[in-house]
């Protein structure tokens, strides 16, 4: 008989309460970490977080970086592509006409050709050579999209359209 | 009326704009100068990426808001919420996929730990984090609250994810649509097929949310009928 009187009373009992205090903590926290975000973002303290250096950037700083493994962007030289028995060699320049030779090693992605954006892994030769030794090329391609062949575009019955 | 009109329509409509979008990509847009045919992948690839970031994470965080808010405040925003996290881990997971399928050919690599890349898994891990944290409590008032809590924190992320190609150097391309000098860098067939399948891909997620949501309330019936069925069956116990 007792159980059944203990079970009768099944309504939902309200939660106790959270504390104020405990409340505005855990806002106070939400505030401190939404700033730290902010500022790391501000500061330019994300900088690492840049997937390559560019050849302008690499002729500005070249004594630091040495022989080191970086990736290196810049743009393929228009008729200085040559393939190799391992892989490609060409001419990557930057936005002011400085120039990097690359010696790089395995096949090339399909879309890479001359006047693309590449990104090129790989580490100069020497401390101070412009000679630079790729292991991995990756096009960089553009966002923007363009027909290949604008009033040009085949049918399937031949005719052009 | 109208209500049950669009009701209706949502489904046909949907299935037929991405249609619409897989024919007009497939046949009917011209190749690309630079990419060649991989161009047929910017009709998959932004518009589910724009779902993830953008449509279904975005809906999340304001149902997340609106139950914070008290005025507000009820279990159909913890719902709604809920739901839209689930799709949005999958919408998230496929940007991922069709981006890799399309970086291979194109960057050469299926992955690289760049800014817009990296910033995307993280939004994914965050997501399955407010799934995981809705399952770790059964209260429903203390859940709903600390996964709304969660959820407009994790959406920090997605300006970031959105700004990575302009804050740092990414091996992803930059915006094609929304660009800071707002000049759309496609044109022609092209951008028509690009708006239909934003449109399409944004329908079908309103379409996931509607039935997964009314999935949740059977759940939700379901189980209160087994609990009212359980205490029944205990108290024909203490009868005798």
């Amino acid at each position: 008989m007792d159980t059944t009187d203990a079970l009768a009373d099944l309504t939902p009992v309200a939660p106790p309460k959270t504390r104020s205090r405990s409340r505005r903590r855990s806002i106070g926290v939400l505030i401190v970490l939404v700033l730290a975000i902010l500022a790391l973002l501000s500061q330019g303290l994300l900088h690492s977080l840049n997937y390559f250096e560019t050849v302008n950037q690499v002729f500005a700083g070249r004594a630091s970086v040495g022989t080191k493994v970086i990736r290196l962007e810049g743009v393929v030289k228009p008729g200085s592509i040559e393939r190799t028995s391992s892989g490609a060699t060409f001419t990557l320049t930057g936005s002011k006409n400085e120039a990097v030779h690359v010696a790089a090693h395995g096949s090339p992605p399909q879309l890479f050709q001359a006047n693309i954006p590449v990104v090129v892994v790989g580490h100069f030769t020497s401390a101070t050579s412009l000679d630079f030794d790729g292991t991995q090329i990756m096009v960089k391609h553009s966002s923007s999209y363009i027909a290949a062949h604008p009033k040009r575009v085949k049918a399937p019955n031949g005719s052009t359209r | 009326m109208m209500k049950q009109l669009s009701q209706r329509l949502l489904g046909p409509v949907t299935l037929v704009l991405l249609g619409l979008t897989f024919w007009l990509g497939l046949w009917v847009t011209p190749p690309d100068r630079v990419q060649g045919n991989l161009v047929r992948l910017l009709y998959v690839h932004p518009a589910i990426a724009w779902v993830a970031l953008y449509v279904s994470f975005g809906t999340a965080t304001i149902a997340s808001a609106l139950y914070l808010w008290r005025r507000t405040r009820s279990y159909v925003m913890d719902r709604i919420a809920h739901c839209s996290m689930e799709v949005s881990v999958v919408f998230i997971v496929l940007t991922l996929i069709t981006g890799s399928i399309w970086g291979r050919p194109t960057w050469g690599v299926w992955w690289a730990w760049d800014a817009r890349l990296t910033s995307t898994a993280i939004l994914g891990v965050l997501a399955l984090g407010y799934l995981a944290l809705r399952r770790a409590n059964d209260d429903p008032a203390l859940r709903a609250r600390r996964s709304a809590v969660f959820a407009i924190l994790s959406a920090i992320n997605v300006p970031i994810i959105h700004f990575s190609v302009q804050w740092w150097k990414t091996l992803h391309q930059g915006a094609t649509v929304f660009t800071s000098s707002r000049t759309v860098l496609v044109h022609g067939s092209m951008a028509w097929t690009l708006l239909f399948s934003f449109v399409g891909f944004t329908l079908l997620f309103f379409w996931l949310l509607r039935a997964r949501y009314r999935l949740e309330i059977k759940r939700e019936e379901s189980s209160s009928a087994q609990l009212d069925e359980a205490l029944a069956s205990r108290r024909s116990e203490g009868a005798f």
